[in-house]
Formats: structure tokens, C-alpha cells, sequence
């Protein structure tokens, strides 16, 4: 394959992925606004997913109807929803022939929609959380097809590569950011909301009900994000799943770049395996989450390195 | 009555071939069948199908992008629902003529970048040649494999006011077009389904099969699957959607100058498993931008070295370089003496009749009559460098007489022809449009084939006799019916 196709179709696949992420974060974010308008704000959501200058954000972290118009639609936030699915949309367009045409329509469909001059009046006026869930269903739409029609080959690895490492990435960031207004101290407890709303960001709340059942912990929501490999969300689950994808990409040709690649996947895998809350909470959880996302922005980088390269 | 509404504002010019009715009243038989349809259908739901009809092209990407203030818009080129129908006669005439002519400019080629046997016999002027921004000294002498140089060729073709078919101009460089000959069908079998079989039209899908096999037959290396690849300008590209359609519909590879590499004259393309050798390259890419060492140092698009590549004949390349020689409007002229020469053979397509201002007598004549004349600049496409004579105001022919003595052998003129019309459903009536037609012949080293159909290309204003898609023109399904 070539490189400039691989690397077309991870950034492809990595720009949903952190398309689906925000669309969930905004409607969770929405809902708690609903649950707790005195408290809530949308600053620490804008302090992910934006590089908006602090005063700005405080200048609009009260007025959801703004927020979402800057995070969804907004030209000038590289991370709107509007212009990661336009970034996604012109990689799958210069791949076109490396992806099944279904999977190209439906992104190019999507692309429409976030174009459509509706979408602005809707996130104005009608129930934000009815029409981020419109676009939600795109993303789904874009999974399912992903999954019923697209050959099982390299350019699948790559996109999985993406997806995945991009899921760990905003895994890694939500937590950090919700537990950072908690000053990192995992055995503060609030109220449990707060959690509530974290795990549904995430879309972990339900397996949270099963399988920890002494209420909401800190030290268990925790627990869940980074290792619990059940969950599809985790940290763990993703670097897992990234380890099988690019197991997929053994050839006898590049075998100089897979072992660098395969060596610090395995590393990571290893360090999250080999982890606790007690052992994070001793170092310290930003410390821990740091380390986490460097060593995943090492993989991307030894990729891009390797597998990439062309120009 | 519906019946007579839906074609009441149908006004065809009396001096213009119409190839849907003979006169007033009265439908050519092999329209019958579609005009008969199209009296069944209530009003409206042509309106609904003329919308569908965009849907599908929008929805599936069938798009350009017309970039303005930063923001890309997605455009599709405007699509008539109504088919253009070409009878099996017809369309045997066509396909014979495209054939010989096209014999004829391969042979030219050949022996302009060799022997040069038709300038020395002086039936086509050197310095016509040579001065043709489009003759590349570089290939001279080259051997090109089973001596073809124009794999893909579009011909454009009109008709005059009796109907008579003329060769408006060949395109054998880098013709486009064809990906809308396929997906007009495509889009056709939505909107009127059951209408093409019962119609007994020929079917246009295997053209990407036919071009797969050709280009299969050229590799170099004669080993089971050579590398094929398609390479293109890249996604601003406005035809970018064609390149990706045929890419796919071939299952090759697209490509662009960056993911190619030249060592030790052979091309390689850049791949996460390391340098694959390439053996057939399908470029979309202009001469000038194919490789800076040797054309436009500048190019971003092109492949150093590719050239060397290719005279050493390690890789394929189609269409062969520097064939605009062969379809310069100024060579143009010269086709059918081209056809006598080489093949012994009358023309069976005519040329539409052409003067060339850089010679004194016909420069004088077409000065005296401008305003019935077609004035072309030889080395331009798509429209552009235009004079209509019986347009143009008279500061736009001054200052175009201008331009003209600057450089007389760079224009050509020809006296302006009707071209024929057929019916377009345009704000809910059918109404008579100018049309052309472009059939793309495929030549191998096993002959020349030509998959029945093309693209029809449509004046969509009123009155307007251009029907390039830069300049406001649209397109319509091609039928060529088997009986």
C-alpha cells in the first residue's frame, strides 16, 4: 500500500474518532447542564478540546447555545465537529479508491450534513442533545460501515491504528481534565454526579453499575478508564486493540519498522498491565498520564516515521 | 392534454439538425420509444427525478470543488435527464470513421518523431511542426512500445445542418470525460428504470476492463501482475473525480508525482513496505508537468526522471509524450491528407472546413469575414481563447485582430456551424439544446476499440453553441441502441 494512502486512512479514521468523542463529551456536557445550572460550566471541556485563550472561555463557558455553536460549527476551532469531518472527509477523498465506495458515501453524506445551512438554525433553536445525536448516528454510521464492508487487509490495520490510538489519547485527556479540578486527589470524594457524568462521557457508566457496586469512587472510575479491559473506552482495551491491528501489518519487507513500533507498543502494554490505582495514585495520576500520552505520541511518531514517510 | 404541453415549447430552428424531430410534428423512430415515456410521465415527477438525479451525484461525490474565500464548494456538472440516442447505423459510420482516423495519427506520430516521411514528402508542413508548442524534440527518436502513442482518445464530433458528422477536433493528449459516460448511465438506470433495456441500449459499463487489459498488455516487465498505476494531479485536480473512478474501477493504484521515485531509470512508487517498481503509468498529468528535470522545472506534480525511465522503455506510459503535435488545431487541418498518405484511404469523417491564419490568402479571407467566422487559438483548450464571430461586439474582434497578428500561426478559423440539438428537460419543459459528442477509442497492440457511447456534452443557455463544461455546459447520457 502505498504510504500516502496509509497515512490518508489513519488520519481519516483518527479524525471520527475524535469527531464520535466530542459529539458524546457536548451531550453529556449538555445534559449536566440541565441536571446543575448553577455549578455547571463548560470550561474544562473547552480546555480540551479547544485552544481557546482562558478569557474566551470564560466569556462563554455559561452559554451552552455558544459553546456548541463554537464546537460544533465554528471555522475557526481546528476541532469542530465541522472541521474534523471535513478533514476525515478529504483524506477518505484522496483514498477513495483504497476504501469500499459505501464507507466513501457515507462520510461523504456526513460531510453534507455538518455543510447543511440547518444544522446551525437546529443547534440555535431546537433540543441540542436530539441534534448532536443525529450526528452521533452519522458516526455509527460510519463504524457499522466500516465494519460490514470494508476489506480485511492493510488499509483496515491503519485505520484501526487511528482509531485506537486516538481513542487512548482522549481516554487519557478526559481524565486528566476532570480529575485535575480535583487537584489529582483520587480520595476526594463529591458529589456523585460529578462521576456520573464523567463514565457517560465516556460511555462506561453501565459497566460501572455491574461491576463496582460500592457506589461512585474515585479510585474505580479510575480503575475503569485505565485498565479495565472489558471496557472499550479504556486506555488498556485501546492499546490492546492497537497491538492487534498492527499485528496484522508483519511482512518480511519493513521489518526494521515494525520491530521499533511492535517494542513500544509492547512497552506500553506492559506498563498498563503492570499497573494499579494504588501504584498510579503513589506517582501521582497527571504524572502517570503524562507518561501514558508521551509514550503514545512516541508510537505515532515512529509510525509516521516508518510507514509514512513519502514525501 | 399533457401529451402536447410537455413538448409545445419545443422550437427547433429550422436550419438546425434536430435529432429528435424531423420537423415540427413529426418524431424520428428511434426517439419514439422515449418520447412516447416521456408523454406518460406526469409532470411533476419529472421534476422529482430531475432532483434524484442530483442527489445521486451529490451524495456519491460525482463533485468539483469550486474553492472561493478559503471554503470549498461542492459543484456537480449539470446532468440533462433526457438521453441523447444514437442509432446503430449511425453509430457503425462513427466507430469506422474514429478507427481509420485514428490509424492515421498514430502513423503520424511514429513518423514524425522518426523518419519524418510526410514533411519530407511535403504534405505536412515543417514548419508547422516545429513551431508547435506541443512537438517535444525530447522524443525524437524514441521507441515507444508496438509503436502506439495515443492509447485513449476522445474525438469530438457535431453535426451540421443536414445532419452530416464532422470531426471537430481529437483530443489525444489527456482526454477527460469518460468517468461521465459512466456514471450518467448509472444515474439514468436510477431515475427511469427498466428504460434501457427496453430501449435496447448498448451497454458502456466494461470500458474500465477494456482499459485494464490495455494497459496490462504494455507492461515492460512480462511477469504475471505488473504494477499499474494512475497518476494524478491531485485532489484539486477538477477531473480528480474521474481519476479516483477509474482508479477504483480498475482496482490500480492512484497515484500522485510524490509517491513516485526515479532510481537508476526505473520508477518506483513509495509504499509502507518500501520502493515497488511501477511498469504501466496511466498519467493524468500534462507534459509540461510530467518530469522537471526535462519540461517545467518547477512542477510539483511531475517525476524526476521519468522520462529517462521511459526511453529506456522500464516503464509505460499512456498517453505516450508529446502527442499534442498530433491534435494541434493547426496539424488539424492536415488529417485527411494524413488518411490519403499513410492508409490509401478516403476520409470517412470530415473535417469541419478550417483556415489557417498564418498563411497570407486564407488569413485575408477570414479577416474580410470575421463575423461568420469561429476564430480558435491552436494551442488552447476547454473553451477558452474563443471568438465568435457573429457574437462578438466589434471592440471584442479589434482587439481579438490584434492578438491574432501577433502571432497568425497560433489561429485557426472556421465558419461557424450549427450544432445539431436535442431535447433537454430545462424549467419544466423540454426544450432544444445544442449537443456534441466525445466517444473514447482504445487503441492496444490488438487494435482499436471503442465502447458504444460517449459523452454528450450540452449548450445548456439558450442559443449558446458551446458546450464546454468551464464555459456553462452540462452533460447527458449517450445511448447507442443495437437495433
Amino acid at each position: 500500500m502505498l504510504s500516502r494512502v496509509a497515512d490518508s486512512l489513519y488520519w481519516m479514521s483518527r479524525y471520527i474518532e475524535r469527531t464520535d468523542s466530542t459529539l458524546r463529551t457536548l451531550t453529556i456536557n449538555h445534559l449536566s447542564a440541565q441536571d446543575n445550572p448553577k455549578e455547571f460550566t463548560w470550561g474544562p471541556l473547552l480546555r480540551i478540546f479547544s485552544n481557546m485563550e482562558e478569557q474566551d472561555i470564560i466569556a462563554i463557558e455559561r452559554n451552552g447555545r455558544q459553546v456548541l455553536q463554537y464546537m460544533v460549527l465554528s471555522r475557526d476551532n481546528p476541532n469542530s465537529v465541522s472541521n474534523l469531518v471535513i478533514q476525515a472527509r478529504e483524506n477518505a477523498r484522496a483514498v477513495q479508491d483504497n476504501i469500499t465506495k459505501e464507507l466513501w458515501q457515507c462520510l461523504n453524506e456526513f460531510y453534507h450534513v455538518v455543510r447543511d445551512q440547518r444544522l446551525k438554525q437546529a443547534l440555535q433553536y431546537d433540543d441540542p442533545a436530539t441534534v448532536l445525536d443525529t450526528l452521533i448516528r452519522q458516526c455509527m454510521l460510519y463504524y457499522g460501515t466500516t465494519d460490514i464492508t470494508m476489506f480485511r487487509g492493510e488499509g483496515l490495520c491503519f485505520m484501526n491504528l487511528g482509531k485506537y490510538l486516538e481513542r487512548a489519547i482522549q481516554s487519557a485527556d478526559i481524565l486528566d481534565i476532570k480529575f485535575s479540578d480535583l487537584s489529582y486527589d483520587l480520595d476526594k470524594t463529591t458529589d456523585t454526579t460529578y462521576w456520573k457524568h464523567l463514565l457517560k462521557s465516556v460511555s462506561g457508566y453501565a459497566l460501572y453499575l455491574k461491576r463496582y457496586r460500592s457506589g461512585f469512587e474515585a479510585r474505580n472510575v479510575v480503575d475503569q478508564v485505565l485498565f479495565n479491559n472489558d471496557f472499550p473506552r479504556s486506555i488498556l482495551y485501546s492499546i490492546n486493540q492497537l497491538h492487534r491491528s498492527f499485528n496484522g501489518l508483519k511482512n518480511d519487507q519493513n521489518t526494521e519498522g515494525y520491530s521499533k513500533v511492535d517494542f513500544l507498543i509492547g512497552k506500553l502494554r506492559s506498563k498498563l498491565q503492570y499497573s494499579n490505582v494504588d501504584s498510579v495514585s503513589r506517582i501521582g495520576l497527571h504524572h502517570y498520564l503524562t507518561e501514558i500520552t508521551t509514550d503514545i505520541y512516541a508510537i505515532g511518531n515512529t509510525l509516521n516515521q516508518h510507514y509514512f514517510a513519502y514525501s | 392534454m399533457a401529451a402536447t404541453s410537455l413538448f409545445q415549447h419545443y422550437n427547433g430552428h429550422s436550419s438546425v439538425w434536430d435529432e429528435m424531430f424531423a420537423n415540427a410534428s413529426d418524431i424520428r423512430q428511434h426517439y419514439q420509444n422515449v418520447a412516447n415515456f416521456l408523454l406518460t410521465i406526469p409532470g411533476d415527477e419529472l421534476n422529482k427525478k430531475e432532483e434524484l438525479a442530483k442527489r445521486l451525484f451529490m451524495s456519491q461525490g460525482i463533485t468539483f470543488t469550486v474553492y472561493s474565500s478559503g471554503e470549498g464548494i461542492e459543484k456537480i456538472f449539470p446532468f440533462d435527464i433526457i438521453p441523447r440516442i444514437i442509432t446503430a447505423s449511425e453509430w457503425d459510420f462513427i466507430e469506422r470513421g474514429i478507427k481509420q482516423r485514428l490509424r492515421a495519427l498514430n502513423l503520424f506520430l511514429r513518423d514524425v518523431y522518426h523518419e519524418q516521411f510526410i514533411l519530407k514528402d511535403g504534405v505536412v508542413p515543417f514548419n508547422l511542426v516545429y513551431s508547435c508548442p506541443h512537438y517535444l524534440r525530447e522524443m525524437q527518436g524514441v521507441n515507444v512500445p508496438y509503436d502506439i502513442y495515443v492509447h485513449i482518445a476522445g474525438i469530438d464530433l457535431i453535426r451540421d445542418h443536414d445532419g452530416t458528422f464532422y470531426v471537430l477536433e481529437d483530443n489525444l493528449r489527456t482526454p477527460s470525460g469518460v468517468s461521465y459516460m459512466i456514471e450518467n448511465r448509472e444515474i439514468t438506470k436510477r431515475i427511469f428504470p427498466d428504460l434501457i433495456p427496453q430501449n435496447h441500449v448498448r451497454s458502456v459499463t466494461h470500458y474500465p476492463n477494456i482499459l485494464y487489459k490495455n494497459l496490462m498488455a504494455l507492461s515492460p516487465r512480462k511477469i504475471a501482475s505488473p504494477n499499474i498505476v494512475l497518476l494524478t494531479p491531485g485532489i484539486y485536480n477538477s477531473a480528480y473525480f474521474e481519476h479516483t473512478t477509474l482508479a477504483r474501477l480498475m482496482g490500480v493504484e492512484l497515484v500522485e508525482g510524490r509517491d513516485l521515485v526515479v532510481e537508476n531509470h526505473h520508477v518506483y512508487m513509495k509504499t509502507t513496505a518500501g520502493l515497488q517498481q511501477v511498469d504501466v503509468i496511466y498519467r493524468r498529468v500534462d507534459d509540461a508537468f510530467l518530469d522537471p528535470l526535462v519540461f517545467d522545472p518547477n512542477s510539483v506534480l511531475g517525476v524526476s526522471g521519468i522520462l529517462s525511465a521511459y526511453r529506456k522503455g522500464n516503464v509505460a506510459i499512456v498517453n505516450s509524450i508529446g502527442n499534442g503535435v498530433a491534435d494541434d488545431k493547426a496539424i488539424y487541418v492536415y488529417v485527411p491528407d494524413m488518411i490519403r498518405y499513410y492508409l490509401n484511404e478516403e476520409p470517412i469523417l470530415k473535417n469541419v472546413p478550417t483556415y489557417q491564419l498564418g498563411k497570407a490568402d486564407e488569413q485575408e479571407y477570414v479577416l474580410k469575414n470575421i463575423d461568420k467566422m469561429v476564430v480558435k487559438k491552436t494551442n488552447e483548450s476547454g473553451g477558452y481563447g474563443m471568438l465568435m464571430g457573429h457574437a462578438a461586439s466589434e471592440q471584442e474582434i479589434e482587439a481579438y485582430k490584434k492578438e491574432i497578428m501577433k502571432e497568425p500561426r497560433h489561429f485557426i478559423a472556421q465558419p461557424t456551424i450549427s450544432l445539431s440539438s436535442a431535447p433537454c428537460y430545462i424549467d419544466g419543459k423540454v426544450q432544444p439544446r445544442r449537443v456534441d459528442l466525445r466517444p473514447f477509442a482504445l487503441c492496444s497492440p490488438n487494435g482499436i476499440e471503442i465502447v458504444p457511447g460517449g459523452l454528450t456534452r450540452v449548450a445548456l443557455r439558450e442559443g449558446s453553441l458551446v458546450v464546454n463544461s468551464s464555459q456553462g455546459g452540462g452533460s447527458k447520457d449517450t445511448w447507442v441502441l443495437s437495433i
